[in-house]
């Protein structure tokens, strides 16, 4: 008895292992057959004495396969580790490790800039990325040489904070406060935990940790195996964190500023009523030692936050924004001290508590639009967390039982019942429902879920309850991969940052730098010789106070912020608003080359075409087509094959009933033989009728013409007579032809890469729309022919879905995955698109254009408003205005704040722009 | 070599500050002794402070980087 392997190409589905199979078994003297379509082989036990090897390949390709040679391997790329993704691995070999930290305390880009530097000076660390407006830092380091407490480290020591993972536990069977202490030393030993703090009073025990060293779960049962009772309260998700730190910021912020308007008011009346003679004013509001008290309440409450900053800083050799606003401020407020406390001549008289409380709260007001503004644009991230379902019902020993969604492990069996959101990713085992997946694809009509269906988790069943095998948990589910492929995205830079980033880091120095020269400027030269003394509109003034309220103007009106933020805020908003679209674009350099892109190139079968064939021509020799197609679809009622559905579901389509036949017989590789009503109906090639006896020829020419375009042609035959002729294909997807128009629309060149034979690649190319075709590509030659495309001077965008596209996705400038793709497509390919719709990959590029445009604007303002307000502030127009013109400071400290305020509420129109014209 | 940067680097800071208040303070006195109706004594030394206190903010951001450079080789 031997045992043989044979490889076989051409196998598609699990019709055809049926078929190769009974091929095989058909063969005299073979004792056993087994086929594998995705392995693409037969294993084979004969009897060498009454078969050959040849005589069963023979009966192989008989049945219609091609057999390979044992040295022969497969054109198709089956295995996804051949190909090199794009994407850089979490977790690499050799201790390179990808790491991302939540950072809190950051004001400006300066920040960012500062922390960024420092952690790229550390030992070990590779690349460390820090996004201000996302506050988040992204490090890939050596974990051989660098921990990740030493990056936290070396964070917080510059004065900035580490959000930390933290949970709060319910904590039972405590009865004084050591008990409370038992479980502190119990936890504080065990590794990963950063800090414990447990409340006997309130039963609650707050704990600091860190994910990647121990979960929720074990620090459950360190506490229980010192006798107490721990179980997780619902207050830890990063969404719930994330949100409650952004109110918390904004509360503070809102405070400041009413505490800062209350007291700038009659601060500002008594100042300037003094100063101006302004009768209305009470006199005890121009009492100099009130208004020094108000003003002091000014700099140490909402001013404070400032100058701590400041200090946190100058400790570690860091300067930011704190440091202009403080300086400003600062210098206004002991110059007024001084003329209130001491004697320094009439010219010093003169105090400026209004400038300072008034800088202080436009600042202030500022910070507040700010962290309001900055809430909206990681809105659509925060979202997207707060989708996932908190708890989920699982069956336990027969029984429903409900538990946390972080406790579902794989395999688990979950039940959901209507109005309910699935809480993982699972295939339906039992029910059928509808699920609105809007949440997850952007596709508004619920999706009809029965068994065998994959459901994704935080999706909603509508519906019928179900119940499904849980797949997909924890950070492996759908959501929490979309989470982490736009949160990545975000923190990425764009390469039109770089100016940006140059820019803001070297601007504090910058203005310092302005500010010092303009004092000298107006205190040597410019306060004799524009006769200031006499045209200054402010009464007496000395040369110090004039080049010094100057100077002061020049440090406040500087916005590095306006700079900072015009880059990353349009790109959080982009992503998120893709996300929300079902669109994900993995970073700012994918928007800068879709905006180069002048050639789309569409792999055929699954992307423009729907990847299953469907019923396209019924030609009646005798009778009607109805009939012809009642018989045809009679005879693959029991087929599984995939064009006896096609004919099935276009018979019903037509509202023709089928019913059941007497008997049915599978003919490898012509075809099928029934009978019904007691006549003997075949369906099949043109070599099961000939063998039955029946000629062919006179509709050769028909089966040529179909076969011409793409479409595989049966012939229909009813007690030895050809009734007709039943054609299925590959069909366009609905939206196909409406995505390359406006593809087309929009002044791109189209193109559709295929295997196919040329005249039917071009037969499908008319059909839709497409100029140019790429035919009988292999499809390890499809990289090959976008890099040609691209030798030409195209910037390509290859769409595609199989493993087979990746290389191509990733030799294309911009590779665009749909969502129905493999996960090695969606791995190569640098925009996904989450929805099975071709028309997204229009509005992915229209997405893309529209956020290259923002940064585009913002930077424009940004730099605008810093390179008009900064020569303004220094004096330029006092010469050359009559009365001479100078820029008050609360005035440049309003326009500061407006001008990164300007740039967030740009980007935040983006929200409200359609992505479809 | 952080403690030796720090330090090289303070000192560098406030040398310069202090050169640039000197500079300050020659072409102050001057306009002092020019026009002694416009500028006064306290418009120097409130104007020496301002300069250090901006020059050490300056130069404290520059030397930094220098002194490393150098300190590296």
């Amino acid at each position: 008895m031997d045992d043989v392997i044979i490889k076989i190409r051409g196998m598609m589905c699990g019709h055809c292992e049926k078929t190769v199979t009974e091929a095989a078994k058909s063969v005299k003297g073979v004792t056993k057959a087994s086929s594998d379509f995705n392995k693409g082989e037969a294993k084979v036990s004969f009897d060498s004495s009454i078969t050959t090897l040849e005589t069963i390949k023979k009966a192989i390709i008989d049945a219609g396969y091609e057999v390979m040679e044992e040295d022969e391997t497969c054109p198709l790329l089956l295995k996804p580790a051949i190909i090199e993704p794009r994407a850089k691995v979490v977790d690499k070999v050799g201790g390179i490790k990808k790491n991302s930290i939540k950072i809190t305390g950051m004001t400006c880009a300066s920040c960012a800039q500062n922390i960024e530097k420092a952690l790229n000076k550390i030992d070990g660390v590779i690349k460390a990325s820090v996004n201000f407006s996302f506050e988040k830092a992204v490090v890939e380091y050596d974990s051989s040489k660098v921990s990740t407490a030493d990056l936290e480290n070396a964070i917080t020591s510059l004065g900035y904070g580490v959000a930390k993972s933290e949970v709060t536990l319910k904590v039972g069977l405590m009865h004084c406060a050591s008990c409370a202490l038992n479980i502190e030393t119990a936890l504080k030993k065990t590794p990963g935990i950063k800090s414990v703090n447990v409340s006997f009073p309130l039963e609650r025990a707050k704990i600091a940790y860190d994910p990647e060293f121990i979960s929720v779960q074990d620090i459950i049962k360190v506490i229980e195996s010192v006798g107490y009772t721990a179980s997780e309260k619902l207050e830890k998700s990063d969404a719930d964190r994330e949100q409650r730190a952004r109110e918390e910021e904004i509360k503070r912020q809102k405070i400041n500023l009413i505490i800062a308007l209350v007291l700038a008011i009659p601060i500002s009346l008594g100042d300037m009523g003094r100063n101006l003679g302004w009768t209305f004013v009470p006199d005890f509001l121009k009492n100099d030692y009130l208004l020094f008290v108000l003003a002091t309440i000014v700099m140490l409450f909402p001013g404070r936050q400032f100058f701590e900053g400041t200090y946190k800083g100058l400790k570690h050799g860091v300067t930011d924004m704190n440091l202009l606003i403080a300086t400003g401020t600062g210098a206004a407020y002991l110059v007024s001290v001084a003329a209130t406390f001491l004697d320094l001549g009439e010219a010093y008289k003169h105090t400026y508590y209004d400038t300072a409380a008034l800088l202080i709260m436009f600042i202030v007001l500022g910070r507040y639009l700010e962290a309001l503004t900055k809430g909206k644009t990681s809105e659509a991230i925060r979202k997207l967390m707060g989708l996932a379902a908190k708890t989920a019902r699982i069956m336990v020993n027969g029984e429903e039982k409900e538990i946390l969604v972080e406790n579902v492990k794989i395999n688990d069996i979950v039940i959901v019942r209507p109005g309910e959101k699935i809480p993982v990713d699972g295939k339906v085992i039992d029910g059928l429902t509808a699920v609105d997946e809007s949440m997850i694809t952007g596709e508004s009509i619920p999706v009809e879920k029965a068994v065998g269906a994959e459901v994704i988790g935080a999706t909603m069943n509508k519906t019928g309850m179900i119940k499904f095998t849980a797949t997909k948990v924890g950070s492996d589910t759908a959501l929490a991969q979309i989470i982490k492929l736009v949160e990545d995205a975000q923190t990425q830079k764009a390469p039109i940052q770089k100016l940006a980033d140059i820019v803001a880091g070297h601007f504090i120095l910058a203005v310092h730098v302005l500010a010092l020269l303009t004092f000298f400027f107006w205190f040597f030269v410019g306060f004799e010789k524009f006769n200031v003394p006499s045209t200054f509109g402010m009464g007496m003034v000395s040369p110090f106070l004039f080049s010094l309220l100057i100077s002061i103007t020049v440090l406040i009106i500087s916005c590095p912020c306006a700079v900072g933020l015009a880059t990353p805020i349009a790109i959080m908003v982009g992503t998120g608003k893709g996300a929300q679209n079902g669109i994900l674009i993995k970073g700012g350099e994918v928007l800068e080359k879709a905006q180069k892109l002048d050639t789309i190139v569409f792999d055929k079968t699954g992307t423009l075409t729907r990847g299953e064939p469907a019923l396209t021509d019924v030609i009646a020799v005798k009778g009607s087509e109805n009939e012809v197609l009642k018989l045809a679809a009679i005879a693959e009622k029991g087929s599984e094959h995939p064009l006896g559905e096609a004919i099935l579901k276009g018979a019903k389509s037509r509202g023709i009933d089928v019913p059941d036949a007497e008997s049915f017989k599978a003919i490898p590789g012509r075809g099928v033989e029934v009978k019904y009503g007691g006549n003997r109906v075949l369906i099949g090639t043109r070599k099961l009728m000939t063998e039955n006896g029946m000629d062919v020829t006179p509709l050769i020419g028909k089966l040529e013409e179909l076969e011409y375009n793409g479409k595989t042609a049966m012939l229909v035959a009813e007690n030895n007579k050809i009734a007709g002729i039943v054609a299925a294909a590959d069909t366009l997807k609905e939206n196909s032809r409406e995505a390359v128009a406006e593809l087309h629309k929009m002044g791109f060149s189209v193109a559709m890469i295929t295997g196919d034979n040329k005249r039917t690649a071009e037969a499908i190319a008319k059909q839709v729309g497409i100029d140019r075709v790429l035919s009988e590509v292999l499809p390890e030659d499809k990289a090959a022919q976008i890099k040609k495309l691209q030798a030409e001077g195209q910037k390509v965008a290859m769409v595609g879905d199989g493993i087979n596209d990746a290389p191509a996705l990733t030799q294309s400038d911009v590779g665009i995955a749909i969502g129905s793709g493999t996960d090695v497509a969606i791995e190569s390919a640098q925009i996904v698109l989450i929805k099975n719709d071709v028309r997204d990959v229009e509005k992915a590029i229209r997405l893309s254009k529209l956020t290259l445009r923002k940064i585009k604007q913002n930077l424009f303002w940004a730099f605008f408003y810093n390179s008009v307000g900064i020569p303004i502030a220094m004096g330029i127009l006092y010469p050359f205005t009559n009365p001479p013109y100078l820029i008050n400071p609360a005035l440049a400290a309003a326009a500061m704040a407006a001008s990164s305020v300007t740039v967030t509420m740009n980007t935040l129109f983006m929200k409200r722009i359609k992505l479809q014209e | 070599m952080e403690k030796k940067l720090g330090t090289y680097s303070l000192v560098a800071s406030i040398a310069t500050s202090i050169v640039i208040v000197l500079l300050f303070y020659i072409l102050a006195a001057s306009k002092v002794s020019i026009n002694p109706q416009m500028y006064k004594p306290i418009d120097i030394y409130a104007g020496m402070v301002y300069v250090f206190v901006l020059s050490m903010i300056v130069s404290a951001s520059i030397w930094p980087g220098i002194i490393e450079k150098k300190l590296k080789g």
